[in-house]
């Protein structure tokens, strides 16, 4: 056990996702000083492992109107306050033959019902607007779906935290909750790379860890009841269609595709798993989505997958939940466990604003301070700064390239480096893409790596450490679809690895 | 369309298929390679790995299961392979050291050692160097070699960083044979002040000539000089294919190089004519003999689909471990994925076993069983299996 460091703080949030991360920014606009400790890096969990989607409501609808209308009031919220992670593409409900029109009409309805605007497009509408959909659609019907990118998201709402007094650290495991007089009054979080222990002191303690949210409660000798179900998506090497396209009928397995920068995200599935940690894709699933979204789009079947990942929903368990819960709304839920810790549970990357709103009104209360949620007003801060490292960018500096997939050159590397002072090789992919392109980081990471010895952020033994978990991490999300020419790079990938600088070992 | 006739057309251009073409157009036949583009030996280390079992890799052979290609080849066989190459790289400005008898080692950029058998004299005294102190000397700016990795590893060693102007390995090798940059090199590097041992570089010393370069850099700082490979495009692997393509060329061979094949025409049991696509005017290239040295998935003589694996060429029957689920292990660093065992069984003729062919030979990674990166085996696989199917065509031919 390394140095012991302490810090004081009011609250104290567990999870760098979606929800965490917005409820520091929300803290932050109400004055509150606040501590945020995530395990990995931001949007690590299922906030980082979803589609990007900016649900319009539409998939929502027809089974669960609350929710309809949350996504949709969530939806214009985050289109007006942030604009530089949201991709305004508008969505498609595309009904195929052999589709219902029942559930078609339904969908009209409930949509019309919830406040989200819809327009019908005849085939050759919808053809004009995405030539890559299947030919013999029978139509489509157009939503304000749009493609969000989480990950800054999470950056950007952690922005203002930082910028008002929040901290926030990343890379830190909450590895006991402190309790004196049955009360929880802090946590001791580990530091991964160095096991440095810090110890952290608040009044409320907020579980915001998603899939993970019953295994923190339990450090509280408290418990939540979840169901986990995990859902696995696929990456296409490129864009084959610039608007979310969804099947017209009841949700099930594979039938959304969302397109993200170069590439196009489509799935998912659902299967109920024990542990979030551990976490498995099989390669039925990538068939199974695969199949359901050539149906939508027939260029799947043919387009390079670079890649499959699997993320877990923190699903609430139906039966009414034990201690002080209480329901904010069908698809999320706050919980105070009457100890000094709550837990909010549940609900979407569309509405975690909501949630975290939903959240800090709850410890506001707890607090007996009166300040009113602004996070609805506002645009998020630093979106200029941190608005993503677009291709335009990218362009202008060719020469010294790193990453010849997503054109990274490295003296941008250099600079997420310096500026974060980071030893996590993820934390330089998430914030330059970096290895996010068709070679999966095969080639780049090895670089970066370097480049991070290079400028004495980390030695060549640890160097060699990351390089090996990068690469073991990087197969897990390979493998379940390897086939065709992204098995070709694979071979070239372990060839180098295994055979050239003979990193391998006999079974 | 265009109308050529061959005793033996070979369809692919890499080591195994330059191997058979070496050694039939030094035989006096009509031979043509036509291949795709460039062979994934471009990409290697430039060293011919035989067999990574022990320091006898010949002694080894035996314990391969019996469908490897090497146990139908056999020791001597193997052997004769790795001299008939050595004695063809003995007369080009970049000769190889070794035999089968014996594995070496040789240093990698991270520091590990890998086993190989023979290697090109530029990495020769990378044997046995970490007995005495170890200088790596990098380049500015160079993407993939990174010596802290090396000086981290090895206790007795250090490293400097030189300036060449250029970054890329291609761009500094061009560079080592421009006129006086060597001078100019090497007046830097008897300037630092190195202690006694041994110089390694990554491998740049030039694309011609490497062995010209080295011995003016060794003699003019007293000490043996050495190369490390590097990560793709690797310069010793360029040399390699550079060299066996102008030795095929040398004796007569013709080369149909870039153009992918459209069609092949086969007439009962034999194969007679490949038709290569090109723009404009496609060629019909005959043959009396077909030797088939496509390599596998990565230089795209195998491709998988999501359910199945093909032969890209006639189509021939894959062996293939199971379905998709079991072609990879779980552990990316474990060796021996499944995938690797599929391709082409042959017979002791390497002809394809499954298959009514008689006038076509299959040799290199395509063959079924090499499981390459499981026993590190590829260029010997490539050059014994290559040699073979080459003889094996030869006594066919009428």
């Amino acid at each position: 056990m390394g140095l012991f460091l302490s810090i004081k703080t009011d609250v104290i949030i567990i999870g760098g996702g979606a929800t965490g991360c917005g409820i520091a920014r929300d803290l932050a606009l109400r004055g509150v000083p606040h501590q945020l400790v995530e395990r990995g890096d931001f949007a690590s969990g299922a906030t980082g492992a979803c589609h990007g989607l900016l649900h319009s409501g539409g998939r929502y609808a027809v089974k669960d109107p609350d929710a309809a209308r949350e996504c949709i009031i969530e939806n214009a919220i985050l289109r007006r306050i942030a604009r530089k992670c949201v991709e305004p593409t508008g969505g498609l409900f595309v009904r195929l033959p052999g589709d219902s029109k029942r559930y078609r009409d339904e969908f009209m309805a409930s949509c019309s019902a919830a406040g989200i605007e819809t327009s019908v497009l005849s085939p050759s509408k919808a053809l004009d607007l995405v030539p890559s959909l299947n030919p013999t659609l029978e139509e489509a019907i157009s939503v304000p779906d749009c493609s969000i990118d989480p990950f800054r998201l999470c950056m950007l709402n952690a922005y203002t935290s930082r910028h008002r007094g929040g901290g926030i650290l990343t890379h830190h495991e909450v590895v006991e909750i402190i309790q004196e007089k049955g009360r929880c009054v802090g946590i001791k979080a580990r530091e991964r790379l160095t096991s440095q222990i810090k110890e952290i002191r608040g009044r409320v303690i907020i579980n915001a860890t998603g899939a993970w949210g019953d295994k923190v409660a339990r450090l509280a000798g408290t418990s939540v009841p979840m169901s986990l179900s995990k859902g696995s998506l696929i990456i296409t090497n490129h864009r084959l269609t610039n608007m979310v396209i969804n099947r017209l009928r009841p949700p099930s397995d594979g039938d959304i595709i969302v397109p993200n920068e170069a590439v196009c995200l489509a799935g998912t599935t659902s299967i109920p798993v024990p542990d979030p940690n551990a976490l498995e894709i099989d390669p039925a699933e990538v068939d199974i989505v695969a199949t359901q979204a050539e149906q939508m789009i027939p260029a799947f079947g043919t387009t390079r997958l670079i890649r499959a990942y699997t993320g877990v929903r923190p699903l609430l368990k139906p039966a009414s939940p034990s201690g002080d819960g209480r329901s904010i709304s069908r698809g999320f839920q706050v919980i105070d466990h009457g100890n000094g810790m709550f837990s909010i549970l549940g609900g979407k990357l569309t509405t975690y604003r909501l949630m975290a709103e939903k959240m800090v009104d709850v410890v506001m209360a707890h607090f007996g301070i009166k300040a009113a949620c602004r996070t609805a007003e506002l645009p998020l801060e630093g979106q200029d700064e941190l608005s993503g490292y677009p291709l335009s960018k990218r362009l202008s500096s060719m020469d010294d390239i790193v990453c010849e997939c997503e054109l990274v050159a490295r003296h941008t590397v250099e600079h997420a480096i310096n500026t974060m002072g980071t030893q996590y090789v993820g934390d330089i992919q998430h914030r330059t893409r970096l290895g996010m392109g068709p070679c999966q980081g095969g080639f780049c990471t090895y670089r970066a790596l370097g480049i991070m010895q290079d400028l004495g952020r980390v030695s060549p033994e640890v160097s060699i450490t990351i390089l090996k978990e990068f690469l073991q991490r990087r197969f897990k999300g390979i493998r379940p679809a390897l086939w065709g020419d992204q098995l070709r790079e694979e071979q070239l990938i372990e060839s180098i690895y295994l055979g050239i600088l003979n990193m391998g070992s006999r079974p | 369309m265009s109308e050529s006739l061959y005793d033996v057309v070979i369809i692919g251009g890499g080591m195994s298929g330059l191997m058979a073409g070496i050694y039939l157009a030094g035989k006096g036949f009509k031979t043509a390679i036509i291949s795709r583009g460039d062979p994934v030996c471009c990409l290697s280390t430039g060293c011919i790995d035989l067999l990574d079992a022990g320091v006898r890799p010949l002694e080894a052979i035996v314990d391969l299961p019996d469908g490897h290609p090497y146990r139908l080849v056999g020791k001597k066989g193997i052997d004769a392979a790795l001299k008939v190459f050595r004695d063809i790289m003995a007369f080009c400005p970049i000769p190889y050291v070794g035999s089968a008898r014996h594995n070496r080692e040789i240093l990698t950029p991270i520091g590990t050692f890998k086993t190989t058998c023979l290697v090109p004299r530029t990495m020769e005294a990378s044997q046995g160097c970490r007995d005495e102190y170890l200088h790596v000397i990098s380049f500015a700016g160079i993407r993939d070699f990174y010596p802290s990795y090396i000086t981290s590893k090895l206790p007795n060693t250090g490293f400097s960083l030189y300036d060449a102007g250029v970054s890329s390995t291609l761009a500094i090798a061009t560079r080592f044979e421009e006129a006086g940059f060597v001078d100019e090199f090497c007046t830097w590097l008897s300037s630092l002040e190195i202690p006694p041992g041994r110089v390694a570089l990554p491998a740049v010393l030039g694309l011609v000539n490497p062995m010209a370069v080295m011995e003016e850099i060794s003699g003019r700082i007293g000490r043996d000089v050495f190369e490390i490979p590097t990560l793709p495009p690797s310069i010793p692997g360029l040399r390699l294919f550079r060299t066996l393509k102008k030795s095929f060329q040398d004796r007569g061979g013709d080369v149909f190089w870039g153009k992918p094949i459209s069609s092949v025409e086969t007439r009962g049991n034999v194969v007679e004519a490949v038709t290569l696509a090109a723009s404009g005017r496609p060629s019909r290239v005959q043959g009396r003999a077909f030797i088939l040295a496509t390599g596998s998935f990565v230089s795209g003589g195998l491709y998988a689909a999501r359910d199945a694996v093909s032969e890209t060429v006639f189509g021939l029957p894959v062996e293939v471990p199971g379905a998709r689920k079991d072609w990879f292990l779980n552990d990316f660093f474990t060796h021996g994925h499944p995938i690797e065992g599929s391709g082409i069984e042959v017979d002791a003729s390497f002809r394809p076993r499954r298959n009514e062919l008689e006038n076509l030979f299959v040799c290199g990674s395509i063959l079924a069983g090499s499981e390459i990166m499981k026993h590190h085996c590829g260029h010997g696989l490539a050059l014994a299996t290559g040699l073979k199917a080459a003889i094996s065509c030869e006594r066919a031919l009428p």
